[in-house]
């Protein structure tokens, strides 16, 4: 097929804007959809408790003030990434880069701070259900985690390219991703208390 | 509604020399994928080597590494990454001109081999792609039917039998679930609505090429030692299986997954922004409902896939046991994450397959659909139950006894559901003025053919039954009735009435009826011997057959040989076609679907101008029909003047 005689239509503003909040949310549900499906899977393995063995005398949780910690600092980063996208919204407006600064920081260090967290649990072979759960459970969050501070450092680059402007949707819709990361952050940490 | 570019801002061409043609392209993704899994592989091996107490490598996480980076450098190579580093740390936006280059314009059949955004070639690489997954299948398929033919062992010992149908099992369901969706729903589901692409065309072409970055790690399996779980990947039994090849299946999982949740994001997202004006959520064709509606359910189901996967691959490398009772686990966990996948997912393979039916139906009845509200009610119903059916498949295991009375009854109610499907379709048929061509004989095969599965399966959904049934060759013959006849069948359907739209070529006809015949014949010989099989209580796990059973086996095996007769019939026509086959017009069938208004070869963007939708598609019946396009945005005017029977049908 000859495509030399082609041109491209630009969509329309309100368009772009829409199908990323549907592309981003839609993205969230099945997520939400994975994270339900870890909570299920340790309350099923508990409920169970399969042969006596699913905690046994000498398993042991990942540190709670660390984890307390970790979670500190996404509600920081959250609460930060809220103060910026709430004035890049407004016209004219570019932010405070500051804000977007601390937070992508919080966030980098929360990702970073989960996988040493997971790397210093020290089981012994073959782990047990509990100690199962709990390793997913922090492996989860820390890609989790890792991952909306890759999408931050891309978000980033657009910032420091001063390509915000006329896209402001966009700090929109990673504040989407970036508070619903928060949110199952601590929905799975809390989660792991609980088993504990 | 749309601004459009003048030609000034159309770079000029460039003379395309072979070091542009290769990179970025699937060549380079393939090199620079193989390269570094070479090198994933040795590091990892000596990482794992050094850490372990006995100095022997993880086998495990030797292949997960090769697999992870295989993927990641792939997409590197096709320079996948180069659009989203582009995005975030370039000084301006893409011009019109790089986002044309993008979608392939000027590449000629290049465009198919490179990280191409075009809807279109997207379609057709899905396309190509099921072909081949599809005759991989069979080939698996045949060899089952060929080892079964007569009791004791032929070709296989047990051990590769259960490999070759667990590696049958997924091609199948894999390629079935993409068959329609990925084609059609990425083809034609844009321009029905009134669309110039998807929503997200680099995320469309993020799930073609996960896609197809699954099937080499699904191939490895051959040279891994197979798997021996069958297609369901059963844990603790993955657990423990010795052979590397189990971690190529939950690699295959895993990215097949991805891939399907990117392109249920894009479908989904595609249908609820990018309707033309016009298009209302009551105007849909029946086909997008389908289609929306597999892909909702795929939302829905494959996280929990994805986290059984994870969990399985956690217990290989890292010695975890989600699965194994002896520290806690329990398999009861892997069937409920399991099949909370597994049954939907035979509405996401079946949903789109009977829209294709209907909206086939309606075009070669030249009759309104019948019923078109209860049509999606009645889909959306099979949605809805489907996700709470999943215990089902665990009657037989021990677990939740409490819970098959509740699940017995929201199975059976899914029966309800699908009866308005078969209303709907009988009720299209009913006085209209049937035009007997190929995909109405495919239409007319679903509707046979899934009406069997269909019943056939409400005595699976009873406990008492399926307590004497479970696990025998009744529940193949009747999964393959269910998933053949409707979602194989709905295939054919589409791929004949679409074909021409799609190739710009007909497919012959005659072969199409002989491949039909052909298939019906054989399809329903095979399963009905199997039915009969399993009636008599033969195990469906069994690689050598016991002499009783010899007959109907036979049976099977001969009938199968008629299903490859029409496998290679299909393949024929579709290469004579493409060769020789007779130029298609711009409205083959004189439908009113927004894609037989576009010329054929459609263009880089579809439309010209977006077209406003006034009605629903299927007004046949007036004898002046109206259009469903506003005559303002009437653009090939290929509806009025497009003949009613091209001279091949005729």
């Amino acid at each position: 097929m000859d495509t030399s005689l082609e041109h491209t239509h630009e969509l329309e503003p309100h368009i772009r804007v829409a199908r990323a909040r549907a592309g981003v949310l839609l993205l969230i549900v099945s997520d939400v959809l994975a994270v339900l499906a870890i909570l299920a899977a340790g309350g099923y393995l508990r409920a169970l408790n399969t042969e006596g063995q699913y905690k046994i005398a000498g398993d042991y949780a990942p540190s709670f003030l660390s984890g307390l910690l970790v979670m500190i600092a996404l509600v920081l980063s959250g609460l930060f990434y809220f103060l910026w996208e709430r004035r890049s919204r407004k016209p004219g407006e570019a932010g405070q880069a500051l804000f977007f600064l601390l937070a992508l920081v919080l966030m980098l260090v929360a990702g970073v701070s989960e996988a040493l967290i997971a790397a210093a649990l020290r089981y012994a072979l073959p782990i047990h259900a509990y100690e199962s759960v709990q390793l997913l459970v922090i492996w989860y969050t820390a890609v989790h985690l890792l991952l909306a501070a890759i999408i931050g450092l891309l978000l980033g680059g657009r910032i420091l390219r001063s390509r915000l402007a006329g896209h402001e949707f966009i700090a929109e819709v990673v504040g989407y991703w970036w508070y619903y990361t928060v949110v199952a952050s601590i929905l799975l940490w809390l989660f792991g208390v609980y088993l504990t | 509604m749309s601004s459009t570019t003048d030609s000034t801002t159309v770079a000029p061409v460039r003379r395309p020399n072979l070091i542009n043609n290769l990179f970025p392209s699937v060549v380079s993704g393939i090199v620079f994928g193989v390269v570094a899994a070479a090198v994933a592989g040795v590091l990892v091996n000596r990482l794992t080597t050094a850490l372990s107490p006995d100095g022997v490598p993880n086998d495990d996480a030797v292949i997960s590494a090769v697999y992870t980076a295989w993927v990641l450098f792939f997409f590197i190579g096709i320079g996948a990454f180069n659009g989203v580093i582009k995005w975030a740390f370039s000084r301006r936006e893409p011009t019109y001109a790089e986002e044309l280059q993008l979608a392939g314009k000027d590449q000629g059949l290049w465009r198919y081999f490179r990280y191409t955004t075009d809807h279109k070639v997207v379609g057709m690489q899905y396309l190509a792609t099921v072909f081949v997954l599809f005759f991989l299948g069979s080939m698996g398929a045949f060899s089952i039917r060929l080892e079964q033919s007569t009791p004791g062992a032929i070709y296989f010992n047990p051990s590769t039998y259960n490999t070759i149908v667990g590696m049958h099992g997924i091609l199948m369901i894999a390629s079935t679930i993409i068959m329609v969706s990925g084609p059609f729903g990425n083809f034609i589901l844009p321009i029905m609505i009134g669309a110039r692409d998807m929503a997200f065309p680099r995320l469309n072409a993020l799930s073609y090429w996960l896609l197809f970055t699954a099937i080499p790690i699904f191939l490895s399996v051959l040279l891994l030692g197979g798997f021996q779980t069958g297609w369901t990947g059963y844990a603790p039994l993955a657990d423990q299986g010795l052979t590397p090849g189990m971690d190529a299946y939950c690699f295959t999982i895993l990215v097949f997954a991805i891939s399907t949740t990117i392109a249920a994001v894009n479908i989904l997202t595609t249908v609820i922004v990018m309707r033309t004006r016009g298009m209302t959520w009551g105007r849909l064709p029946i086909f997008v409902w389908g289609v929306l509606l597999s892909v909702i359910l795929s939302l829905t189901a494959f996280p929990s896939f994805i986290v059984s996967q994870t969990m399985v691959l956690m217990d290989r490398i890292f010695q975890t046991s989600f699965f194994l009772a002896a520290s806690g686990g329990n398999n009861w966990l892997y069937e409920h994450l399991f099949w909370f996948m597994g049954h939907p997912e035979v509405y996401v393979i079946a949903l789109p397959a009977m829209a294709v039916a209907a909206e086939v139906a309606a075009v070669f009845t030249r009759k309104p659909l019948f019923g078109y509200r209860l049509l999606v009610g009645g889909l959306v119903g099979i949605s809805v139950l489907s996700v709470i059916v999943w215990g089902h498949h665990l009657y037989t295991s021990g677990s939740e006894n409490a819970l098959t009375g509740p699940f017995m009854l929201d199975t059976e109610l899914i029966s309800i559901p699908t009866g308005i499907f078969f209303l709907v379709l009988v009720g299209t048929f009913w006085r209209g003025q049937v035009w007997v061509t190929v995909p109405l004989l495919f239409v007319c095969g679903v509707l046979v053919n899934f009406v069997v599965g269909g019943v056939s399966g409400i005595f699976l959904a009873d406990l008492p039954t399926d307590e004497i049934l479970h696990g025998g060759m009744f529940v193949v013959a009747h999964f393959h009735f269910t998933l053949v006849g409707a979602g194989v069948f709905g295939f054919f359907a589409g791929i004949y009435y679409w074909f021409p739209k799609m190739v710009g070529k007909r497919l012959d006809p005659a072969l199409g009826r002989l491949h039909f015949w052909l298939f019906e014949i054989g399809f329903v010989g095979t399963f009905s011997a199997l039915f009969y099989a399993g009636l008599q209580g033969e195990p469906r796990w069994s690689a050598n057959i016991a002499p009783p059973f010899a007959t109907a086996n036979t049976i099977a095996s001969l009938f199968a040989i008629v299903i490859a007769a029409s496998v290679f019939t299909f393949i024929y026509n579709v290469i004579y076609s493409l060769a020789r086959g007779e130029v298609a017009t711009a409205d083959e069938w004189g439908a009113k679907t927004l894609e037989w208004t576009v010329p054929t070869p459609v263009p880089l963007e579809n439309f010209e101008q977006l077209p406003v939708v006034t009605s629903l598609p299927y007004n046949y019946g007036s004898p002046l029909p109206e259009s469903p396009v506003a005559p303002a945005a009437d653009i090939a005017g290929a509806a009025i003047e497009a003949p009613i029977q091209p001279q091949g049908e005729a």
